[in-house]
């Protein structure tokens, strides 16, 4: 998994079936450098992660990626790719 | 699998169900000259690997999905925790 910051969400129209009432959040990666300076930034390139966490602007995200992105929605096959698996509440790194 | 560095340690305000009582931790990956990738991973570990300790990282899904079940999105699992590296840069490296 990569930390994230959420900076939005997506909202699609149409979609194809198996997307319905998920969310998609806009997600910008965040580099070490921006998680010790804990300054809010991110520094990765932006990707769309499916969170059904609730998630809101600004948080961070633990996201994953690959083929176990679907897993969540097993036994359905769902195109997902990148899934939010918890919402941070704190990050303990050392200085 | 690939090594990496424990940075540290993450608390959630919300997990996905199947990792509940999981540790999780901030790796980052080592290069082969030592150096530490830009880029953090979370992994999950129920080895009891330190802050600061050299590890292996698997990228296998099927070691989550065996211990946490078929719907877990995990996929970094922490394999090992290394004790020694032996190679010219050795001890330098770990």
């Amino acid at each position: 998994m990569r930390l994230g910051i959420v900076r939005g969400h997506v909202v699609l129209n149409p979609a194809i079936d198996s997307y319905r009432g998920r969310t998609l959040a806009v997600v910008e990666p965040v580099t070490m450098e921006n998680l010790r300076a804990n300054n809010g930034k991110g520094g990765g390139k932006a990707l769309i992660a499916v969170d059904e966490l609730g998630a809101a602007d600004g948080q961070m995200v633990a996201f994953t990626e690959g083929r176990e992105a679907a897993n969540p929605f097993w036994p359905d096959s769902v195109p997902v790719d990148a899934y939010c698996a918890l919402i941070v509440d704190s990050i303990d790194v050392r200085p | 699998m690939y090594l990496a560095r424990i940075d540290g340690t993450v608390v959630a305000a919300a997990k996905h169900a199947s990792i509940e009582a999981c540790r999780l931790l901030v790796a980052r990956r080592l290069e082969a000259d030592g150096s530490l990738a830009a880029e953090p991973n979370v992994v999950a570990d129920w080895l009891g690997a330190a802050k600061g300790s050299t590890v292996i990282v698997s990228t296998d899904g099927d070691i989550p999905r065996a211990k946490f079940g078929n719907t877990t999105p995990v996929r970094l699992t922490v394999v090992g925790i290394v004790d020694d590296v032996q190679s010219p840069a050795g001890k330098e490296r770990v």
